[in-house]
């Protein structure tokens, strides 16, 4: 199966499974909101996306990409862009709503910690949407 | 049935090619001849242009367009 794929799904494959593997544990294991802990996560998956992605562009021999292939990353782009949006939406509509019926004092710095995590979880969201949007898009062979 | 239906894997049988030669002499990938030959993705005109140019047809000849087909 993974010969007939394309150069660009195996490293929509491979995005996927850093993502999965570094986004996964910091939300769901971290107690803490810390400044460093976001900045290890994304050290951690710049080094496995160096890594996965070096390692499936010397795998494959064909590298070509299409038109095809852009139209189904603008697709996934899109996915992802209407994501990030709903999802701020959201998220400044809840931080509004608490502020304005008083259970949040928005100068308080845990609070500013706190949105870092959830906006930072968002960014994360549309990131995954984005890619799974496209390999769904290559499944279904659009 | 879609707007667009194409000729291509008949054509290209009839040539002895496979996908990939196809794809390599189109410039595309061989996913990408698949999704065209199961009417799943139109492609860009001038994709269309070099595919009937590479098997050697006017390019009605490989694709054919059905207003009523659902686009």
């Amino acid at each position: 199966m993974v010969t007939s794929l394309s150069y660009r799904e195996k490293s929509l494959y491979a995005s996927l499974a850093a993502e999965l593997v570094v986004y996964c544990p910091y939300f769901f294991q971290h107690q803490q909101n810390s400044v460093n802990k976001v900045a290890g996560m994304i050290i951690a998956i710049i080094v496995l996306q160096v890594i996965l992605q070096s390692v499936i562009a010397a795998l494959t021999r064909s590298r070509v990409t299409d038109e095809r292939d852009r139209l189904i990353e603008l697709r996934g782009y899109r996915a992802g862009y209407l994501t990030l949006a709903s999802l701020m939406v959201i998220g400044l509509g809840m931080l509004w709503f608490h502020a304005t019926v008083g259970h949040l004092r928005l100068d308080s710095r845990m609070v500013g910690l706190h949105f870092l995590s959830v906006f930072f979880g968002m960014l994360v969201i549309a990131d995954i949407t984005k890619t799974a949007t496209q390999i769904v898009t290559y499944r279904r062979a659009i | 049935m879609p707007a667009i239906r194409n000729q291509i894997r008949d054509l290209r049988a009839m040539r002895e090619m496979t996908q990939q030669e196809l794809a390599d002499r189109v410039g595309v990938t061989r996913q990408t001849v698949i999704a065209i030959e199961q009417d799943k993705y139109s492609p860009s005109l001038e994709t269309a242009f070099k595919v009937a140019l590479v098997l050697g047809v006017p390019l009605e000849q490989c694709f054919q367009y059905d207003p009523r087909g659902k686009r």
